[in-house]
């Protein structure tokens, strides 16, 4: 019965990383529409939504189960409490995707200002993050998230210095203001996503070694 | 374990012939918490849990070396009175086995061996140890039925009665409900609970989420060994050996 439930254990990993790398999926390219100001390839993002939030229902419903019938212990219990962060952080990392994905279609009809300022590189860090988030919880590593702490500082950073450069470009010129709002709330969402990665990076760790850990 | 110890092992060895039981073991039993004993079948928990009452006396060419105290007095010295620390280690075994009396006999043949036969003293004695092992109210009105009569939950909690009719410090428990339905279990999993309370409660179990459910302290055994002793939430949530997280995992073997 026991080679069953760990069967089971790794079936719901892979699961895991599928909707987590949707998540991840939503959110980069939604950052790519907006940057080529694709609207059809927004579409594909919004598109998406009912599915991640099926594979988190269906995830959750699979860790209930696995808990009521076979009670885990140690690691077995630890990933599976891991992995019920894990789908809640995907699905907010997607569902941020699919809020990006709707700015795209408001701000398409005026060129970029500035060329986006700083938020390609922004979420090319971001992205940089959950894909390391990811891999750790895929191959049982806290190697690649050691530096999570640090790399959390430097999108903080970015946020602040996109909203003070949208209210330069602001005061300047009122015309600017529905664009440089959205780049604002861009970041803003950009850099809660890195959070979320944050959150998965401390669950991973929880996960392999039973210690709790908080990244600021 | 930073509790007091009321049981203390220290370096014990234990071969039946010559085959080796236990090896060096040394653990700190703390009074008034339940502690449970763990591992694989053969891997020394009942051995180790019938050292504490000397119940490997009772078997033929058993050699045991090393040091164990209850109330930091050696109890593998000579002159111990067996009878004396069997009255202080009481002890609970798998399958019910009242003795084929009476209720009320059963209670009180501990107290009267010990001396005790004035009846209304019994009386109090009876009712104390029924009430205490969560019987009472389920026989007070037929304590002269025999107690073989009784389901197997009742007897069992019949046994527990009659071994705190002698007043121990500590119960040693070997498999205590395995021959019982998960009703009659539960019943005895929150007898246990409350006995700690009084008494210093060991109990030796297969069933892992038992000793989850009710321990305080848990050990992992393997192979004669104390792999592992430490809080019950640390050894279930996070073990420190490899070994013990293969066998609450079910990754053993």
């Amino acid at each position: 019965m026991t080679d069953k439930f760990h069967t089971e254990l790794k079936n719901l990993k892979a699961e895991t990383l599928e909707m987590a790398h949707l998540g991840r999926y939503m959110l980069r390219t939604a950052v790519d529409a907006l940057i080529r100001q694709d609207n059809e390839l927004a579409a594909s993002v919004i598109a998406r939504k009912e599915k991640i939030h099926e594979m988190e229902v269906r995830i959750e419903e699979h860790c209930y189960h696995l808990i009521a019938l076979n009670q885990p212990m140690a690691k077995d219990m630890r990933t599976i409490a891991c992995t019920l962060k894990v789908i809640t952080a995907s699905l907010r990392i997607g569902r941020y995707g699919k809020v990006i994905a709707n700015i795209v279609e408001k701000i398409s009809d005026q060129p970029h200002l500035a060329n986006l300022m700083t938020i390609p590189h922004m979420a090319d860090l971001v992205t940089g993050m959950i894909d390391d988030s990811i891999e750790a919880y895929e191959k049982d590593s806290v190697a690649a998230i050691s530096d999570f702490s640090l790399r959390d500082d430097t999108i903080d950073s970015l946020r602040q210095s996109i909203f003070r450069e949208g209210i330069t470009y602001m005061m300047e010129d009122p015309k600017s203001i529905t664009r440089c709002t959205n780049y604002i709330l861009v970041a803003r969402y950009l850099e809660r996503c890195a959070d979320h990665a944050c959150k998965i990076a401390e669950n991973v760790h929880y996960m392999n070694t039973g210690e709790r850990i908080e990244i600021h | 374990m930073s509790e007091s110890a009321i049981i203390t092992t220290h370096n014990v060895h234990l071969w039946y012939n010559e085959k080796r039981a236990l090896e060096s073991v040394s653990i700190k039993i703390p009074r008034n918490k339940v502690t449970a004993l763990i591992g694989p079948s053969g891997c020394g928990k009942s051995t180790l849990l019938r050292c504490f009452n000397r119940l490997n006396d009772l078997i033929d060419h058993v050699k045991i070396t090393g040091e164990i105290t209850l109330d930091d007095k050696n109890i593998q010295e000579s002159g111990t009175d067996v009878v004396m620390l069997r009255k202080k280690v009481g002890m609970v075994f798998q399958k019910p086995n009242p003795f084929p009396k009476s209720i009320y006999e059963n209670v009180a043949y501990g107290p009267r061996i010990h001396g005790i036969n004035d009846r209304s003293m019994l009386d109090t004695i009876i009712e104390r140890s029924l009430r205490h092992a969560a019987i009472w109210e389920e026989v007070k009105d037929r304590l002269d039925d025999s107690a073989l009569g009784l389901s197997g939950g009742q007897q069992q909690r019949l046994c527990i009665a009659r071994t705190l009719a002698v007043e121990p410090e500590v119960i040693l428990m070997d498999e205590p409900c395995s021959a019982l339905d998960p009703i009659a279990t539960a019943k005895i999993e929150n007898l246990i609970d409350s006995l700690k309370k009084d008494y210093t409660v060991v109990i030796v179990t297969h069933n892992m989420q038992q000793a989850a459910r009710v321990s305080d302290y848990t050990g992992f055994m393997y192979l004669g060994k104390l792999i592992e002793c430490g809080k019950t939430v640390q050894i279930f949530e996070h073990p420190q050996e490899e070994l013990t997280e293969n066998y609450i995992t079910g990754r053993f073997g």
